[in-house]
């Protein structure tokens, strides 16, 4: 008996040096959440020291209103209205479009595909999320302008409808597969409850599945919302880039220019030190407040929601039930009337009228159909919905692999570029895209996952978990963009790193960073409380816990947040692009204090500033999504031998 | 329709032309002498697999209206299988295939004409865990009607009451109609869960060990609650619990590994058993 115990005991340390291993641990993985919140402070306080300047000569109302953006002319003007209205314009189209097929698309996914047909899109839609930005912007500029251009019979298809466009198919993965995971995690009773009723299945979906998943789908929304905003490089491509208001306001075909395309215009040929560096800093930090004034909104609903869901009973309700259905009434009149007031003005009278009453008759229509019709309508939506995601993603990749196969040769992955990229190969873009996201994720992944396991394993949820997760949402709402501002001020030029490599892997990490802490602290929260508690109770300690029962069993979210931050870190263009690299080189880099080149920045440059380099530009975005794609196979195959293996 | 085929995705049903006659299902003597003849639910060599599991095999058994019957059965026998065959909720699970007859009201519910949403209504179902929706405990409780039309207020409002009543929850949840209904008990959410059923006003009622994870006062409230709905509903009820299915069964059915190994009145199945196998389960000399 007292052998057997022993046998045990000589296994492990005496307590007291168990309890400073996990008391060193937990310190560590305390030390990789706090980073989030310095780089954030960090960054936020050197783009407002940089920007600061610009106030001194403009004043704020001026920068902000002014009506012209013109830093470059004999009287230099610095007003930021027409970017602001520019980026809003090119989002809330962007949003229109991509929410709804997003949100379609989810559903469809969770609840009326099959396993097999399920198998299928998924792929497909994580290789849409896939794409790098610059080839849906060489898309845009190639094919989506033309078509445009034509259909609409202006001189140029540069507008913002294209940028709308190319943003909603970018924001789309996003909003589907956050979107699909919060309805997947809808308790499958609810479900069996909702139908045992004898609701048919779009009344289960629409009224009980949706509204237990609606916190999740407004974050989903979110998401989009930020990759639009925060896109550079697919916009600066496709719309023209006129500082003006579109007029009218609702011109979808006129030209227009957004804060983040300023920003990867000018920041590579701005004289250092000038008035306009300085207000593009202050660019920057509008941005920025923009982002963190969504990203604060969004996590303003997404309490409410959760709180109105759970703490229900503990929370009293202050109002009566009659009472809130009334201010429900009030306010949805309200709502109609200003709509009819905006189309009035707008439109005159009569536009106003016909609206009244044919909404009217729709709504009378509307609560006569059948619940069996309304399901068939329901889930005919649905399936138009999910077939144009796919039909895009079909015609983006077989436009480009057609194109792009032909130029594929041995010597064009193995050579040297010449001609100004015209000719000749892409090696070393290939080789420094390889060299870039590896860095970036070996830097990103340790303290990712540290950060995580702090945030759901250490703490219980308080004022520090707060301040951390807001300081991950903010760096995860920060448009690349600004990290490639940033990384150009201070890690180039401050620093003195110069455009190297090494600038370019704290850059991508610092951007991926938030992508793996969110997506690994998902996975984490996802593991039944039972599964700890079952190891505790065997007496391991909470490090042993969380290495052999919670991190294995959180691997694959693990690993899904890493293929996200892969897809990025290899497709990203903006914050490489004055931090990293260089257009052509006849050189792989001997240092990490070299640049390199990469095959995103090289397809820009190409297809925007190469004229008569279209056919190697479709071989490079090709090159580009195979790469891309491979990351992502490797990545899925690993999820799915994981999920095989450890399932509860 | 494409349409309707997504709907159960997965599911293979086949129906014999000629269900077999006689075969398994032999003795309709299951009827007993002074008892109502009137099978609402009638199952005729029922076979099902959730993939190459063969996990119902040939159950035949005629289920009475106005009754409880009970289906007992050690862990993994099949009985919750058997009963979301009732309403067909194992449509729901891939790879399920499904040979044999289901009838409700004479009809065979897995006929490709069957209106499942319409089969739903009328066979309401109690679930083993407490699932009440995310709501409101009123919008718990109205959902059913909802969903099945009922728009007026004050049509809501009674059938409320009135399910909650029913349930026996009227008096607890009286002022906090309008709160989340996770914030009531256990006992409470399965009680609510009872009435989101009543609600709809269903013909059968099935119950999935109801009171499996109740507390003795809650059970009781609740077999007391199943004596009640007999007056008006049919109500069929897996349990785990010997005491309970002889208080609260009128018949029971013994299963063992996916057969239906004894049916027959209460009284008799626990009294006098014809098998072994069903003697030894309820004296527990088992296995
Ligand atoms: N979704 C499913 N997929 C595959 N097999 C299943 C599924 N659900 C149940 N089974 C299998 O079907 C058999 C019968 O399960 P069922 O839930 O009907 O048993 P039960 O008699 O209700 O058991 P218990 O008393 O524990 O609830 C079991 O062997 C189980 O493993
Ligand atoms: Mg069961």
């Amino acid at each position: 008996m007292r052998m057997a115990i022993s046998g045990i005991q000589t296994r492990m340390a005496t307590p007291a040096l168990r309890r400073i291993r996990e008391q060193v641990i937990a310190s560590v993985w305390f030390i990789c959440a706090i980073f989030a919140i310095i780089a954030v402070c960090f960054i936020l306080g050197y783009l407002l020291l940089n920007g600061y300047p610009t106030f001194l000569q403009i004043n704020l109302w001026d920068f902000l209103f002014g009506q012209q953006w013109n830093p470059t002319g004999s009287s230099p003007e610095y007003g930021i209205f027409p970017l602001i209205i520019g980026t809003l314009l090119v989002m809330a189209g962007a949003m229109a479009i991509a929410v709804p097929l997003g949100i379609a698309s989810a559903i469809f996914m969770s609840e009326l595909a099959g396993p097999r047909l399920r198998t299928v899109i998924k792929p497909a839609i994580e290789l849409l999320a896939g794409i790098p930005s610059v080839v849906y912007g060489f898309f845009g500029l190639v094919v989506l302008t033309n078509w445009i251009r034509i259909s609409f019979d202006i001189p140029t298809g540069e507008t913002w409808l294209a940028g709308s466009v190319l943003l909603a198919i970018m924001a789309l993965p996003t909003i589907i597969s956050v979107s699909e995971d919060a309805i997947n995690a809808v308790p499958r009773e609810y479900k069996e409850g909702s139908l045992a009723t004898g609701a048919t299945g779009w009344q289960t979906i629409s009224r009980v599945i949706i509204p237990s998943a609606l916190s999740g789908i407004t974050a989903a929304v979110i998401l989009g919302i930020g990759r639009a905003i925060g896109e550079t490089m697919a916009v600066l491509m496709v719309t023209g880039n006129a500082a003006v208001i579109p007029h009218p306001i609702w011109n979808i075909v006129s030209p227009i220019r957004t804060l983040t395309a300023t920003l990867g215009i000018e920041t590579g040929e701005v004289p250092i030190g000038s008035l306009h560096y300085h207000a593009l800093f202050g660019i920057a930090v509008i941005l920025l407040l923009i982002t963190l004034a969504i990203n604060l909104s969004a996590t303003i609903i997404l309490g409410r929601i959760r709180s109105a869901q759970t703490g229900g009973a503990v929370k009293k309700q202050r109002l009566a039930d009659e009472t809130r259905v009334k201010i429900r009434h009030l306010l949805s009149y309200c709502l109609i009337g200003m709509v009819l007031l905006l189309v009035a003005i707008a439109a005159g009278i009569l536009p106003c009228l016909i609206l009244l009453i044919g909404g009217a008759a729709a709504a009378l229509i509307w609560k006569r159909i059948s619940p069996k019709m309304m399901q068939k309508i329901a889930y005919t939506l649905l399936f138009a919905a999910v077939g144009t995601v796919i039909v895009v993603l079909a015609i983006l990749l077989i436009d480009i692999i057609v194109k792009g196969l032909p130029v594929l040769s041995w010597e064009f992955i193995s050579g040297y570029p010449s001609n100004l990229g015209r000719e000749g190969g892409i090696f070393p873009a290939i080789i420094g895209t390889i060299y870039l996201v590896v860095g970036a994720i070996l830097i990103a992944l340790p303290l990712g996952i540290g950060a995580t396991i702090y945030l759901s394993e250490y703490t219980r949820e308080g004022w520090v978990t707060k301040t951390i997760r807001t300081g991950v949402d903010l760096l995860n709402g920060t448009p690349s963009i600004v990290f490639g501002l940033f990384g150009f001020a201070f890690l180039v030029i401050f620093i003195g790193f110069g455009v190297s490599l090494l600038t370019g892997w704290i850059v991508l990490a610092l951007m991926i960073l938030p992508t793996i802490i969110r997506t690994s602290e998902e996975a984490l929260k996802s593991i039944p409380h039972a599964m700890r508690e079952g190891s505790l109770a065997l007496g391991a300690s909470k490090w042993q816990t969380i290495r052999k029962v919670v991190l294995p069993a959180a691997v694959p979210g693990i690993i899904t947040g890493t293929i996200l931050s892969i897809g990025r870190a290899a497709g990203e263009t903006a914050p490489i692009m004055f931090t990293a690299v260089v257009f052509t080189s006849r050189f792989l880099p001997d240092s990490i204090f070299e640049p390199v080149m990469a095959l995103p920045y090289y397809l820009y440059i190409l297809s925007t500033s190469v004229p008569g380099a279209q056919q190697n530009a479709y071989g490079t975005a090709l090159v580009l999504l195979i790469t891309v794609t491979l990351f992502y196979g490797a990545a899925v195959l690993i999820r799915i031998r994981y999920q095989k293996s450890s399932r509860w | 329709m494409t349409l309707a085929i997504l709907e159960h995705t997965g599911l293979n049903i086949q129906t014999p032309e000629h269900p077999p006659m006689g075969g398994a299902c032999g003795d309709e003597g299951t009827l007993h002498p002074g008892e109502t003849p009137s099978p609402v639910i009638h199952t005729e060599n029922l076979n099902l697999w959730f993939g190459e599991a063969h996990i119902l095999q040939n159950i035949c058994m005629a289920i009475k209206r106005n009754r409880v019957t009970a289906l007992i059965g050690p862990s993994g026998c099949g009985k919750s299988t058997l009963l979301r065959c009732f309403n067909r909720m194992n449509d729901l699970i891939d790879h399920t295939k499904i040979t044999g007859e289901v009838r409700y009201d004479q009809e065979n519910i897995y006929a490709p004409a069957t209106d499942v949403v319409l089969l739903r209504k009328k066979i309401g179902m109690v679930f083993q865990k407490p699932n009440p929706f995310p709501k409101t405990v009123y919008e718990n409780v109205a959902y059913g009607p909802r969903v099945h039309g009922i728009r007026e207020k004050r049509e809501l409002d009674r059938i409320v009451e009135k399910s909650l009543k029913d349930a026996a929850l009227w008096e607890e949840v009286r002022d906090r109609l309008y709160q989340s209904a996770m914030g009531l008990s256990g006992g409470q959410q399965q009680r609510l869960c009872i009435a989101r059923t009543l609600a709809v006003g269903p013909d059968v009622i099935l119950m999935d060990e109801p009171c499996s994870a109740l507390d003795p006062i809650a059970t009781a409230k609740i077999e007391n609650l199943i004596e009640g709905l007999k007056q008006r509903y049919t109500v069929v009820i897996v349990t785990h619990n010997m005491q309970q299915a002889a208080r609260v069964s009128d018949d029971t059915g013994f299963m063992y590994l996916g057969k239906l190994v004894e049916f027959g009145p209460t009284k008799q199945i626990f009294e006098h058993p014809e098998e072994v196998l069903t003697e030894n389960y309820i004296t527990g000399r088992f296995g």
